[in-house]
């Protein structure tokens, strides 16, 4: 019944729709040698927005993690979209889009926020020296390690989330790069323009430190020191 | 600790658990762990803390941020 309905007044002969099987026509043709070198090359390139807004949540968390504060990582995502838009032309496609907007949110964030931030412990690595890096031994014992495991996973996000906060920014980006977004050394080498050994060291480190904020947090809580007792 | 392959593996862990190693280093660090009560610990808790750290990192974009940043790009367009 419908499709009756609507082949009525195209059955009514509006001339309009003939020029437009001319063109279905000749497109056709015009198409068919094109088709191939298409395939070859890559998918037809889908517009700015398309591309790019799709990581928008992901930029946003990564930018909450650098500004540490709502407001802050709004702007510097606003920033981000437009800095890339505007060198949109450059980028290359078909290669990491993802490492590219990641890479312009970086730049943007140390050109602009970090110098306003302005924090305490902006210390370069080496005056960090090895502080609570006595390696996995030193905060727990063999048995305690599956006590460990269960009361990290039982920690609510908020705990989580401050003792990231807490840690030195280069460590705390180079965890969130590597754990959260899966990017290998080499894309946090170019993300961070650090050497992948310092990538490396950046990451054992802030993971070392995130695992003693997170057993202290447990401990003061008697989560850590009565495993048994755990919350299911 | 000593030379049980323990250093090496933990050494190793992190490299392990984000693929950055060839594939035979690989192996034998999957190996030493199902022996090695202590490593594969330390395996546990490395993975827990990493999915700790994605489930505390989940955030969702204010809205008004897409509504802002879609508004920033049309009026670079006008004026391009």
């Amino acid at each position: 019944m419908a499709t009756a309905l609507l082949e009525r007044p195209i059955d009514g002969a509006n001339p309009l729709s003939e020029p437009v099987i001319d063109w279905a026509a000749m497109s056709d043709d015009l198409d068919s040698p094109s088709d191939a070198v298409d395939l070859a090359e890559a998918q037809p390139v889908l517009p700015f927005e398309e591309q790019t807004l799709p990581f928008m949540d992901q930029l946003y968390a990564a930018a909450l993690r650098m500004t540490r504060n709502p407001s802050d990582a709004q702007d510097l995502v606003q920033e981000t979209f437009v800095k890339a838009f505007a060198a949109w032309s450059q980028f290359k496609q078909g290669t990491n889009l993802k490492a590219w907007l990641y890479r312009i949110l970086t730049n943007t964030f140390i050109n602009s926020y970090r110098k306003k931030q302005r924090e305490p412990f902006q210390s370069p690595i080496e005056d960090l020296e090895d502080w609570q890096l006595g390696g996995a031994e030193s905060t727990t014992s063999r048995s305690t390690r599956s006590a460990e495991a269960e009361a990290i996973d039982h920690l609510p996000d908020s705990a989580v989330k401050n003792a990231l906060q807490s840690i030195p920014e280069d460590f705390r980006m180079a965890v969130y790069f590597a754990d959260v977004e899966g990017f290998s050394y080499q894309e946090i080498a170019d993300i961070m323009k650090t050497p992948i050994g310092t990538v490396m060291s950046r990451l054992h480190r802030g993971r070392r430190m995130l695992r003693d904020l997170l057993a202290d947090y447990a401990s003061d809580r008697g989560i850590a020191t009565s495993p048994a007792r755990s919350t299911k | 600790m000593t030379d049980c392959g323990c250093d090496k593996a933990k050494q190793d862990l992190e490299e392990y658990l984000h693929n950055e190693l060839l594939a035979d280093e690989a192996a034998d660090i999957r190996e030493h762990r199902e022996t090695c009560p202590s490593c594969g610990g330390e395996h546990k808790v490395a993975l827990v803390l990493i999915d700790a750290v994605q489930r505390a990192c989940r955030e969702t974009a204010p809205e008004e941020l897409r509504v802002q940043v879609l508004a920033r790009i049309r009026e670079i367009q006008l004026h391009a």
